[in-house]
């Protein structure tokens, strides 16, 4: 359980350090305040497991008021974990967070649920492929390298000093309780073999706005 | 907040934070391929064997009875049931699944199975299916269970379990291991009986071609080899497909609700019983 000890303290420092390095240091000209190219990312994200790597770290955009957010991520499983290789997973998330309560502190806020999809990649060179030349087709029905998965979860926010260009800037930490698709086939085709909590996986991670 | 409360309140919250917690360890899923299990579930096949040449056989004299099952993939529903049939038979020494433990390969479906078969009054065995082998579960199975081929020798009989899931191998010539197989059925000190237990048979596509004619060759040459026990189709059958002396019994999969019990004696005589669940 380092990893939580580690994005915990990773997210901490942010959230203390970052006001302060923001500042205009002396003696230089005030900033013009830039607009963002549409193509920069608006926050950078770190998660612990969630079945997309033991940690994965990927950049994201926020679209209506920031309810909707679009991740693309890069996570590894170290070779400890996997058997003979490291694995390597690419994974696009989108998560929706429709509520937002305000907390009694105003830097804070409160996202009670947060729901979403992802879909994913492995592309180790240690995986037996399901669809590859050894086979005809559709010996397997499903990819083992291409994973789909749903979740839902919840997020607490801090709100930081904006940047020197004036940018809002937000630190928050997530929670999120998933499943993938191979998970739900052998549920919905055991209804009293299998409980919901055994294709239940969990997930905790950060996201810094910026 | 009532005070008076508070002594009794905080070992239900703290037992009740620390199951949450550990429920959460197990939650917390790296990837479905990742080979991470608790140490309790791993090598599971030393494990049960610890367990089946410790205890006394069940049995008296030569007799030796057991459970033959295969492709539990993706069959939960009927654990439950199978394991509970199998608990009411009388003289049991162990249970074998002849591969496909899981449908898509992932650690998880392996533990799922081995939540239930642990159940079991008497240790199980298996042996790796194809479907065991898809994605990263071959280093899983290993993780999880252990050797792809090992044998062993219970009640004067070599059980040989042997991986011949060939096309998972692109037919690589190099399995089943006719080697490895050759050398464990010569090696007869203190045997009366063998059987071998694989997942793909002889008579399947799924074999390596170029090996059908030394596998079943090195079976017929075998000393005092009693039957060739393997699953991969769903239905049972039983045969003689090569006209070589040799038995070949096909388990029944999980989803048929029925398994087969194998009682041998002496050393060339066997019974089989089908059990419906």
């Amino acid at each position: 359980m380092r990893i939580f000890l580690l994005l915990g303290g990773f997210f901490s420092s942010m959230i203390t350090a970052l006001p302060a390095t923001a500042q205009v240091p002396a003696g230089t000209a005030a900033p013009t305040r830039l607009v963002r190219r549409w193509y920069v990312p608006q926050h950078a994200v770190l998660q612990a497991a969630g079945g997309i790597g033991m940690v994965s770290g990927g950049v994201g955009y926020g679209l209506f008021r920031k309810r909707l957010e679009v991740d693309a991520l890069a996570g590894y499983v170290p070779r400890r974990y996997a058997g003979r290789e490291a694995l390597g997973i690419f994974t696009f998330k989108t998560t929706y967070t429709p509520y937002t309560i305000p907390l009694r502190n105003a830097a804070w806020r409160l996202h009670p649920l947060s729901f979403g999809g992802l879909v994913n990649y492995t592309p180790s060179r240690t995986l037996n492929r399901s669809r590859d030349e050894k086979y005809y087709d559709g010996y397997y029905w499903w990819s083992s390298t291409v994973r789909f998965g749903a979740f839902v979860g919840g997020r607490v926010a801090r709100q930081l000093k904006p940047s020197s260009n004036g940018q809002p800037r937000e630190v928050s930490l997530y929670y999120e309780l998933g499943t993938n698709d191979l998970y739900v086939v052998s549920l919905a085709t055991n209804l009293s073999g299998l409980k919901v909590t055994d294709v239940l996986t969990l997930g905790v991670g950060g996201k810094f706005a910026f | 907040m009532n005070f008076t409360m508070l002594p009794f309140a905080r070992p239900a919250v703290l037992s009740a934070a620390l199951a949450l917690l550990l429920t959460g360890c197990e939650l917390f899923e790296f990837s479905p391929n990742d080979v991470r299990a608790p140490a309790a579930e791993r090598d599971l096949t030393a494990k049960n064997l610890q367990r089946l040449l410790a205890q006394p056989k069940p049995t008296g004299g030569d007799t030796l009875r057991f459970v033959f099952t295969g492709d539990s993939q993706r069959f939960y529903d009927e654990v439950g049931p199978l394991v509970e049939s199998v608990n009411r038979q009388r003289g049991i020494s162990v249970l074998f699944v002849a591969g496909d433990i899981s449908d898509f390969g992932l650690r998880r479906e392996m533990q799922w199975i081995n939540d239930r078969l642990r159940h079991l009054n008497v240790p199980y065995l298996t042996v790796i299916g194809n479907h065991d082998q898809v994605a990263n579960g071959r280093q899983a199975y290993q993780q999880i269970f252990g050797p792809l081929n090992y044998t062993f020798t219970y009640d004067r009989t070599r059980f040989i379990f042997i991986d011949t899931n060939s096309r998972e191998y692109g037919f690589n010539g190099r399995v089943p291991d006719i080697g490895w197989l050759r050398q464990q059925l010569a090696d007869t000190v203190g045997v009366r009986r063998q059987i071998v237990v694989c997942h793909v048979p002889p008579t399947n596509e799924d074999f390596d071609p170029a090996l059908i004619k030394p596998f079943t060759e090195a079976l017929a040459q075998a000393p005092c080899l009693l039957f060739h026990l393997n699953g991969h189709a769903t239905s049972f059958s039983i045969g003689e497909p090569y006209a070589d002396g040799v038995t070949y019994i096909n388990s029944f999969a999980f989803e048929k609700r029925q398994f087969v019990i194998l009682t041998a004696w002496g050393t060339d005589q066997f019974k089989l019983e089908k059990v419906a669940f």
